[in-house]
């Protein structure tokens, strides 16, 4: 027989195994269990590494909302806002021209930079040398509401 | 990008959709070169599921450079059906051996307890006779002649260059002719095939 034969031969053999082989499947169940299998592994993936921060998140929320539901108030008067007329770098305490406890609960006091004659100081018990009481002063009056002086910072 | 390598960067993302696509695509395949070597329908459909979670798992190591994906499968299962079939067979290192080394009879002719796979008569008696041909010269036969993959293909599930496929090829005809013959079923011993 030939060498050509015998591959000829061979081929035919190789084909019938090949058609026969070619009725061979992968068995059904392989699909439904790789497919589980593929769920699962990106299922895993896809969970992100910080995947405790919002239950943290929460936790802290409930716990910062159980606080101030249940926590004393307490409640405290505000100063009354003062406004730096003279836009610049606070130059000393005001004098208090009237008791301190109404002073804290006035509502709308106002800062307003004004200038006067220094013997005025002694109207609010304030020392005035005699030499310098025609000069005038420069000032910032904390007004009340109702335009009633509150207390007084000298500038110079 | 040609679809498959798009089904495969789908399938990198999480769509299950693109893994079932190229599953199906290649199950058969990867099915058949299974049972080719390890004999036995239960073995290649563990050697199948086993190379399609690799496949999952190991995506990164395919390199759409190197060759397809149906060739990476291959060669994957290939590897996976080496532990099954090492179990039954002593191991050989290609290295070891010239391209033109014949092999000890004694490892040839071992007996493997093979279950019949095939209804066919004849085409189980070639199912059996390949299986018994040395592992080495077996995969070669099996990729370029049974699952349709080109030489360079083979080269690349096999890790070896061209020349040696052409090589290996030839001599596992001519062992397998030989088998054949032997049986009864092809006629005479024949030589081995030059494989262009």
């Amino acid at each position: 027989m030939s060498p050509e034969m015998n591959d000829a031969f061979l081929n035919s053999r190789l084909d019938e195994l090949k058609g026969e082989l070619s009725r061979m499947k992968a068995p059904d169940a392989l699909e439904a269990a790789l497919t589980a299998e593929f769920r699962k592994r990106h299922a895993k993936a896809r969970r992100p590494a910080l995947w405790w921060m919002p239950p943290l998140a929460l936790a802290a929320t409930v716990a910062l909302v159980s606080w101030m539901v249940h926590a004393p108030i307490v409640l405290q008067p505000s100063p009354p806002a003062i406004e730096d007329v003279a836009g610049e770098s606070d130059p000393g305490p005001f004098l208090a021209l009237r008791p301190l406890e109404r002073i804290a609960l006035e509502p709308g006091a106002t800062v307003v930079a004004t200038e006067f004659p220094r013997a005025l100081l002694a109207d609010w018990g304030l020392p005035v040398s005699p030499e310098r009481a025609s000069e005038p002063v420069r000032a910032e009056m904390l007004y009340s509401a109702q335009g009633e002086p509150l207390a007084v910072r000298l500038l110079d | 990008m040609q679809p498959e390598l798009s089904l495969l960067a789908k399938m990198k993302q999480g769509d299950e959709q693109a893994f079932v696509a190229l599953y199906r695509k290649h199950k058969d395949a990867v099915y058949r070169f299974a049972l080719l070597c390890t004999g036995s329908p239960h073995s290649a459909a563990e050697v199948t599921q086993e190379t399609f979670i690799h496949f999952m798992t190991r995506t990164d190591q395919f390199d759409p450079t190197r060759g397809s994906i149906g060739a990476w499968l291959c060669g994957v299962a290939r590897n996976l059906a080496r532990k099954e079939y090492t179990n039954r067979e002593d191991a050989t290192d290609p290295s070891d051996l010239a391209d033109d080394a014949s092999l000890p009879e004694a490892h040839i002719d071992r007996e493997t307890p093979l279950d019949r796979v095939l209804k066919g008569e004849v085409a189980e008696e070639v199912r059996r006779a390949v299986a018994k041909i040395a592992p080495h010269y077996r995969d070669v036969l099996i990729l370029c002649e049974l699952s349709d993959l080109s030489y360079a293909e083979a080269a690349q599930v096999c890790g070896i260059d061209i020349g040696t496929v052409r090589s290996r090829l030839s001599r596992a005809r001519a062992q397998l002719a030989e088998r054949l013959a032997r049986k009864g079923i092809l006629g005479s011993p024949v030589r081995a095939k030059e494989v262009s």
